[in-house]
Protein backbone atom coordinates (compact mmCIF):
# COMPACT_ATOMS: atom_id res chain seq x y z
CA UNK A 1 0.00 0.00 0.00
CA UNK A 2 1.21 3.51 -0.81
CA UNK A 3 0.60 6.40 1.56
CA UNK A 4 0.43 9.61 -0.46
CA UNK A 5 0.50 13.04 1.19
CA UNK A 6 -0.08 15.98 -1.14
CA UNK A 7 -0.93 19.67 -0.97
CA UNK A 8 -2.91 19.97 -4.20
CA UNK A 9 -6.48 21.15 -4.35
CA UNK A 10 -8.68 18.06 -4.70
CA UNK A 11 -9.72 18.95 -8.25
CA UNK A 12 -6.06 19.38 -9.24
CA UNK A 13 -5.18 16.04 -7.68
CA UNK A 14 -8.03 14.37 -9.56
CA UNK A 15 -7.14 16.15 -12.81
CA UNK A 16 -3.40 15.65 -12.79
CA UNK A 17 -2.85 12.52 -10.79
CA UNK A 18 -5.69 10.22 -11.76
CA UNK A 19 -3.18 8.15 -13.74
CA UNK A 20 -0.78 8.09 -10.81
CA UNK A 21 -3.23 6.81 -8.21
CA UNK A 22 -4.11 3.20 -7.52
CA UNK A 23 -7.17 1.90 -5.75
CA UNK A 24 -5.06 0.62 -2.89
CA UNK A 25 -3.43 4.00 -2.19
CA UNK A 26 -4.19 5.85 0.99
CA UNK A 27 -4.28 9.53 0.08
CA UNK A 28 -3.99 12.42 2.52
CA UNK A 29 -4.88 15.81 1.08
CA UNK A 30 -5.38 19.20 2.66
CA UNK A 31 -8.89 19.00 4.00
CA UNK A 32 -10.23 19.62 7.45
CA UNK A 33 -8.15 20.82 10.34
CA UNK A 34 -4.65 19.69 11.15
CA UNK A 35 -3.00 20.75 14.39
CA UNK A 36 0.68 21.57 14.62
CA UNK A 37 3.04 19.35 16.59
CA UNK A 38 3.59 21.13 19.90
CA UNK A 39 6.81 19.34 20.84
CA UNK A 40 5.32 17.76 23.96
CA UNK A 41 6.84 14.29 23.36
CA UNK A 42 3.49 12.80 24.39
CA UNK A 43 3.70 10.43 21.40
CA UNK A 44 6.84 8.98 23.00
CA UNK A 45 6.15 9.07 26.74
CA UNK A 46 2.37 9.27 27.30
CA UNK A 47 0.73 7.28 24.50
CA UNK A 48 3.74 5.63 22.81
CA UNK A 49 3.29 5.44 19.06
CA UNK A 50 0.23 7.69 18.93
CA UNK A 51 0.05 11.48 18.97
CA UNK A 52 -1.87 12.97 21.90
CA UNK A 53 -3.43 15.74 19.79
CA UNK A 54 -7.00 14.86 18.93
CA UNK A 55 -7.46 15.21 15.18
CA UNK A 56 -7.41 12.87 12.15
CA UNK A 57 -3.60 12.91 12.06
CA UNK A 58 -2.95 11.39 15.47
CA UNK A 59 -2.27 7.93 13.98
CA UNK A 60 0.37 8.98 11.44
CA UNK A 61 2.97 6.72 13.04
CA UNK A 62 1.02 3.53 12.47
CA UNK A 63 -0.16 4.71 9.05
CA UNK A 64 3.47 4.97 8.01
CA UNK A 65 4.12 1.54 9.47
CA UNK A 66 1.32 0.14 7.30
CA UNK A 67 2.67 1.39 3.96
CA UNK A 68 5.34 0.02 1.68
CA UNK A 69 5.86 3.35 -0.08
CA UNK A 70 5.56 6.81 1.42
CA UNK A 71 4.98 9.45 -1.27
CA UNK A 72 5.10 13.21 -0.74
CA UNK A 73 3.84 15.57 -3.44
CA UNK A 74 4.66 19.09 -2.39
CA UNK A 75 5.10 22.57 -3.66
CA UNK A 76 8.73 23.59 -3.25
CA UNK A 77 8.95 26.04 -0.36
CA UNK A 78 12.49 27.31 0.21
CA UNK A 79 13.93 23.92 -0.71
CA UNK A 80 11.56 22.03 1.56
CA UNK A 81 7.96 20.93 1.77
CA UNK A 82 4.93 23.21 1.86
CA UNK A 83 3.48 24.02 5.30
CA UNK A 84 0.74 21.36 4.99
CA UNK A 85 3.01 18.51 3.89
CA UNK A 86 5.53 19.60 6.48
CA UNK A 87 2.76 19.61 9.10
CA UNK A 88 1.75 16.02 8.29
CA UNK A 89 5.38 14.93 8.42
CA UNK A 90 5.89 16.68 11.77
CA UNK A 91 2.90 14.76 13.13
CA UNK A 92 4.57 11.49 12.07
CA UNK A 93 7.08 11.66 14.93
CA UNK A 94 5.54 8.65 16.77
CA UNK A 95 6.77 6.48 13.88
CA UNK A 96 10.24 6.52 15.50
CA UNK A 97 11.38 5.90 19.07
CA UNK A 98 12.79 8.55 21.40
CA UNK A 99 15.98 6.50 21.84
CA UNK A 100 19.11 7.24 19.83
CA UNK A 101 21.44 5.19 17.70
CA UNK A 102 24.73 6.27 16.10
CA UNK A 103 24.86 5.79 12.32
CA UNK A 104 27.77 6.97 10.20
CA UNK A 105 29.01 9.02 13.13
CA UNK A 106 25.70 10.83 13.60
CA UNK A 107 22.90 10.48 16.11
CA UNK A 108 19.53 9.31 14.79
CA UNK A 109 16.39 7.88 16.32
CA UNK A 110 15.90 4.17 16.78
CA UNK A 111 13.06 2.69 14.77
CA UNK A 112 9.79 1.65 16.40
CA UNK A 113 8.85 -0.74 13.58
CA UNK A 114 10.94 -3.35 11.81
CA UNK A 115 9.32 -2.85 8.41
CA UNK A 116 10.77 -0.31 6.00
CA UNK A 117 9.22 1.67 3.19
CA UNK A 118 10.37 3.35 0.02
CA UNK A 119 10.37 7.14 0.29
CA UNK A 120 9.44 9.08 -2.88
CA UNK A 121 9.28 12.85 -3.00
CA UNK A 122 7.95 15.00 -5.84
CA UNK A 123 8.56 18.73 -5.61
CA UNK A 124 6.68 20.97 -7.99
CA UNK A 125 6.69 24.69 -8.70
CA UNK A 126 7.95 27.19 -11.20
CA UNK A 127 11.34 28.78 -10.75
CA UNK A 128 12.85 26.33 -8.28
CA UNK A 129 16.35 27.73 -7.80
CA UNK A 130 19.54 25.67 -7.85
CA UNK A 131 20.05 26.38 -4.16
CA UNK A 132 16.50 25.20 -3.36
CA UNK A 133 17.01 22.08 -5.46
CA UNK A 134 20.23 21.33 -3.58
CA UNK A 135 18.50 21.87 -0.21
CA UNK A 136 15.53 19.72 -1.22
CA UNK A 137 17.80 16.85 -2.23
CA UNK A 138 19.66 17.08 1.07
CA UNK A 139 16.37 17.24 2.99
CA UNK A 140 14.93 14.17 1.28
CA UNK A 141 18.14 12.24 1.90
CA UNK A 142 18.17 13.24 5.58
CA UNK A 143 14.47 12.40 6.06
CA UNK A 144 14.99 9.03 4.37
CA UNK A 145 17.80 8.29 6.77
CA UNK A 146 15.89 9.34 9.86
CA UNK A 147 12.84 7.33 8.78
CA UNK A 148 15.09 4.39 7.87
CA UNK A 149 13.61 4.21 4.37
CA UNK A 150 14.74 1.20 2.31
CA UNK A 151 15.54 3.60 -0.52
CA UNK A 152 14.45 7.04 -1.66
CA UNK A 153 13.96 9.17 -4.73
CA UNK A 154 13.41 12.87 -5.30
CA UNK A 155 12.18 14.59 -8.44
CA UNK A 156 11.34 18.13 -9.50
CA UNK A 157 8.50 19.28 -11.75
CA UNK A 158 8.07 22.79 -13.11
CA UNK A 159 4.33 22.46 -13.58
CA UNK A 160 1.49 20.36 -12.31
CA UNK A 161 1.17 19.01 -15.83
CA UNK A 162 4.62 17.45 -15.51
CA UNK A 163 3.33 15.45 -12.59
CA UNK A 164 1.12 13.51 -15.00
CA UNK A 165 4.30 12.11 -16.51
CA UNK A 166 5.20 10.52 -13.20
CA UNK A 167 5.00 6.78 -13.53
CA UNK A 168 3.21 5.01 -10.70
CA UNK B 1 18.58 49.38 15.34
CA UNK B 2 15.21 47.70 15.55
CA UNK B 3 15.73 44.01 16.21
CA UNK B 4 12.94 41.44 16.09
CA UNK B 5 13.62 38.30 18.10
CA UNK B 6 11.27 35.51 17.06
CA UNK B 7 10.87 32.49 19.29
CA UNK B 8 9.57 29.76 16.97
CA UNK B 9 9.15 27.07 19.59
CA UNK B 10 5.69 25.49 19.50
CA UNK B 11 5.74 25.07 23.28
CA UNK B 12 3.59 27.36 25.37
CA UNK B 13 6.07 27.91 28.22
CA UNK B 14 9.85 27.77 28.58
CA UNK B 15 11.67 26.50 25.51
CA UNK B 16 15.15 25.77 24.22
CA UNK B 17 14.73 28.46 21.55
CA UNK B 18 13.85 30.90 24.34
CA UNK B 19 16.96 29.80 26.24
CA UNK B 20 19.16 30.63 23.25
CA UNK B 21 17.51 34.02 22.73
CA UNK B 22 17.92 34.87 26.41
CA UNK B 23 21.64 34.10 26.16
CA UNK B 24 21.92 36.34 23.09
CA UNK B 25 19.92 39.33 24.37
CA UNK B 26 22.50 40.81 26.82
CA UNK B 27 25.08 40.81 24.01
CA UNK B 28 23.00 42.90 21.60
CA UNK B 29 20.81 45.05 23.85
CA UNK B 30 22.92 48.19 24.25
CA UNK B 31 21.78 50.99 21.96
CA UNK B 32 19.22 48.82 20.19
CA UNK B 33 15.48 48.35 20.36
CA UNK B 34 14.64 44.70 20.95
CA UNK B 35 11.15 43.36 20.24
CA UNK B 36 10.18 39.80 21.08
CA UNK B 37 7.67 37.68 19.17
CA UNK B 38 6.35 34.20 19.78
CA UNK B 39 5.12 32.08 16.89
CA UNK B 40 3.37 28.86 17.83
CA UNK B 41 -0.09 27.53 16.99
CA UNK B 42 -1.24 31.14 17.28
CA UNK B 43 -0.02 33.05 14.23
CA UNK B 44 1.12 36.68 14.20
CA UNK B 45 -1.25 39.63 13.78
CA UNK B 46 -1.16 41.81 10.61
CA UNK B 47 0.53 44.69 12.44
CA UNK B 48 3.23 42.32 13.64
CA UNK B 49 4.03 41.35 10.04
CA UNK B 50 4.41 45.06 9.31
CA UNK B 51 6.80 45.44 12.26
CA UNK B 52 8.89 42.48 11.11
CA UNK B 53 9.01 43.78 7.56
CA UNK B 54 10.34 47.13 8.77
CA UNK B 55 12.88 45.77 11.25
CA UNK B 56 16.63 46.17 10.70
CA UNK B 57 17.41 42.72 12.06
CA UNK B 58 15.40 39.53 12.52
CA UNK B 59 16.72 36.76 14.74
CA UNK B 60 14.80 33.55 14.18
CA UNK B 61 15.11 30.85 16.85
CA UNK B 62 13.47 27.45 16.43
CA UNK B 63 13.79 23.73 17.08
CA UNK B 64 14.69 21.36 14.25
CA UNK B 65 11.72 19.27 13.07
CA UNK B 66 12.40 16.45 10.61
CA UNK B 67 15.67 18.11 9.53
CA UNK B 68 13.78 21.29 8.69
CA UNK B 69 11.74 24.25 9.93
CA UNK B 70 8.66 23.30 12.01
CA UNK B 71 5.44 23.72 10.02
CA UNK B 72 3.85 26.39 12.24
CA UNK B 73 6.88 28.64 11.78
CA UNK B 74 7.07 27.84 8.07
CA UNK B 75 3.50 29.15 7.72
CA UNK B 76 4.57 32.44 9.28
CA UNK B 77 7.56 32.67 6.95
CA UNK B 78 5.34 32.13 3.90
CA UNK B 79 2.94 34.79 5.21
CA UNK B 80 5.80 37.25 5.69
CA UNK B 81 7.03 36.55 2.14
CA UNK B 82 3.49 37.28 0.85
CA UNK B 83 3.27 40.42 2.98
CA UNK B 84 6.60 41.70 1.66
CA UNK B 85 5.41 41.34 -1.91
CA UNK B 86 2.72 43.94 -1.21
CA UNK B 87 4.75 46.11 1.20
CA UNK B 88 8.46 46.52 0.33
CA UNK B 89 9.56 47.23 3.93
CA UNK B 90 13.19 47.68 4.95
CA UNK B 91 15.42 46.88 1.94
CA UNK B 92 18.43 46.21 4.18
CA UNK B 93 16.77 43.78 6.56
CA UNK B 94 19.20 41.06 7.64
CA UNK B 95 18.27 37.69 9.16
CA UNK B 96 20.15 35.57 11.69
CA UNK B 97 19.16 32.10 12.86
CA UNK B 98 19.46 30.08 16.06
CA UNK B 99 18.51 26.44 15.63
CA UNK B 100 18.54 23.71 18.25
CA UNK B 101 18.14 20.03 17.54
CA UNK B 102 17.36 17.01 19.69
CA UNK B 103 20.25 14.98 18.32
CA UNK B 104 23.80 15.70 19.42
CA UNK B 105 25.55 17.09 16.38
CA UNK B 106 24.91 20.72 15.54
CA UNK B 107 25.65 20.03 11.87
CA UNK B 108 22.27 18.31 11.58
CA UNK B 109 20.81 21.86 11.55
CA UNK B 110 22.53 22.66 8.25
CA UNK B 111 19.56 21.94 5.97
CA UNK B 112 17.18 24.08 8.04
CA UNK B 113 19.70 26.93 7.94
CA UNK B 114 19.85 26.59 4.14
CA UNK B 115 16.06 26.77 4.00
CA UNK B 116 16.13 30.05 5.91
CA UNK B 117 18.80 31.31 3.53
CA UNK B 118 16.58 30.35 0.57
CA UNK B 119 13.66 32.15 2.24
CA UNK B 120 15.81 35.29 2.52
CA UNK B 121 16.45 35.20 -1.22
CA UNK B 122 12.71 34.90 -1.93
CA UNK B 123 11.92 37.79 0.42
CA UNK B 124 14.77 40.07 -0.58
CA UNK B 125 16.37 39.83 2.89
CA UNK B 126 20.08 39.45 3.51
CA UNK B 127 21.15 36.26 5.25
CA UNK B 128 23.52 36.94 8.13
CA UNK B 129 24.54 33.62 9.63
CA UNK B 130 23.18 30.63 11.50
CA UNK B 131 24.15 28.98 14.74
CA UNK B 132 22.97 25.37 14.95
CA UNK B 133 23.31 23.65 18.32
CA UNK B 134 22.84 19.98 19.15
CA UNK B 135 21.48 18.37 22.33
CA UNK B 136 18.87 21.09 22.79
CA UNK B 137 17.04 19.16 25.49
CA UNK B 138 20.15 19.51 27.69
CA UNK B 139 19.62 23.25 28.03
CA UNK B 140 17.05 22.89 30.79
CA UNK B 141 19.55 21.02 32.97
CA UNK B 142 22.40 23.46 32.40
CA UNK B 143 20.51 26.73 32.31
CA UNK B 144 22.38 28.07 35.35
CA UNK B 145 25.79 27.46 33.73
CA UNK B 146 27.34 30.76 32.62
CA UNK B 147 27.68 31.22 28.88
CA UNK B 148 31.17 30.24 27.72
CA UNK B 149 31.76 27.87 30.64
CA UNK B 150 31.64 24.06 30.93
CA UNK B 151 29.16 22.50 28.49
CA UNK B 152 28.30 25.97 27.16
CA UNK B 153 31.86 26.80 26.12
CA UNK B 154 31.19 26.29 22.40
CA UNK B 155 27.92 28.19 22.66
CA UNK B 156 29.73 31.11 24.29
CA UNK B 157 32.13 31.39 21.37
CA UNK B 158 29.30 31.05 18.87
CA UNK B 159 27.24 33.76 20.60
CA UNK B 160 30.21 36.12 20.51
CA UNK B 161 30.57 35.57 16.76
CA UNK B 162 26.82 35.90 16.23
CA UNK B 163 26.43 39.07 18.31
CA UNK B 164 29.41 40.67 16.57
CA UNK B 165 27.82 39.94 13.20
CA UNK B 166 24.44 41.28 14.39
CA UNK B 167 25.89 44.51 15.81
CA UNK B 168 27.74 45.20 12.56
CA UNK B 169 24.85 43.88 10.44
CA UNK B 170 27.28 41.73 8.53
CA UNK B 171 27.24 38.20 7.19
CA UNK B 172 29.54 35.57 8.63
CA UNK B 173 30.14 31.85 8.27
CA UNK B 174 27.50 29.77 10.03
CA UNK B 175 28.50 27.68 13.04
CA UNK B 176 27.20 24.21 13.87
CA UNK B 177 28.19 23.13 17.35
CA UNK B 178 27.37 20.79 20.21
CA UNK B 179 27.79 21.06 23.98
CA UNK B 180 31.22 20.47 25.48
CA UNK B 181 30.07 17.17 26.91
CA UNK B 182 30.78 13.53 25.92
CA UNK B 183 28.21 12.22 23.47
CA UNK B 184 28.01 8.82 25.14
CA UNK B 185 27.14 10.40 28.50
CA UNK B 186 24.58 12.64 26.85
CA UNK B 187 22.99 9.62 25.17
CA UNK B 188 22.86 7.57 28.39
CA UNK B 189 21.45 10.44 30.40
CA UNK B 190 18.84 11.11 27.70
CA UNK B 191 17.66 7.51 27.98
CA UNK B 192 17.70 7.10 31.76
CA UNK B 193 17.19 10.59 33.15
CA UNK B 194 14.91 12.01 30.47
CA UNK B 195 12.84 9.41 28.59
CA UNK B 196 12.58 6.80 31.33
CA UNK B 197 11.89 9.42 33.96
CA UNK B 198 9.13 10.95 31.85
CA UNK B 199 7.69 7.49 31.20
CA UNK B 200 7.60 6.79 34.93
CA UNK B 201 5.85 10.11 35.56
CA UNK B 202 3.15 8.86 33.18
CA UNK B 203 2.87 5.46 34.85
CA UNK B 204 4.72 3.65 32.04
CA UNK B 205 7.65 1.23 32.12
CA UNK B 206 10.58 1.62 29.72
CA UNK B 207 9.40 -1.31 27.60
CA UNK B 208 6.02 0.43 27.16
CA UNK B 209 7.76 3.16 25.16
CA UNK B 210 8.47 0.58 22.44
CA UNK B 211 4.79 -0.17 21.89
CA UNK B 212 3.86 -0.67 18.23
CA UNK B 213 0.32 0.49 17.49
CA UNK B 214 -0.86 -1.52 14.55
CA UNK B 215 -3.22 -0.47 11.80
CA UNK B 216 -5.81 -3.01 10.68
CA UNK B 217 -5.33 -2.23 7.01
CA UNK B 218 -1.70 -3.28 7.15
Amino acid sequence: MRLIVHDLANHDYDAWLSGFSRDTDEVIGESGTIRHCVGCFGCWVRTPGTCVLKDPYKHMGERLAACDEFVLISRNVYGGYSPFVSNVLNRSLPYVLPYFVIQDGETHHQQRYKQRFKFSVHFYGEGITEAERHTAQALTRANAKNLDASHYSVSFHNTLHELTEVQP
Amino acid sequence: MKMALINGSPKGGPSNSGFLLEKLKPLITEGNELHSYRVNAKQLKPEQYRELNEADVIVLAFPLYFDAIPSHLLRMMVELENYRQSEPGNPNLIVYVLINNGFFEGRQCTIAADMVSNWCVRCGFRFGMAVGHGAGEMFNDIKMVPLGKGPLKNLGKAMTRLSTAILTRSSAESLFIQPNFPRILWRLSATHFFWHRKAKQNGLRPKDLRKQPFQESR
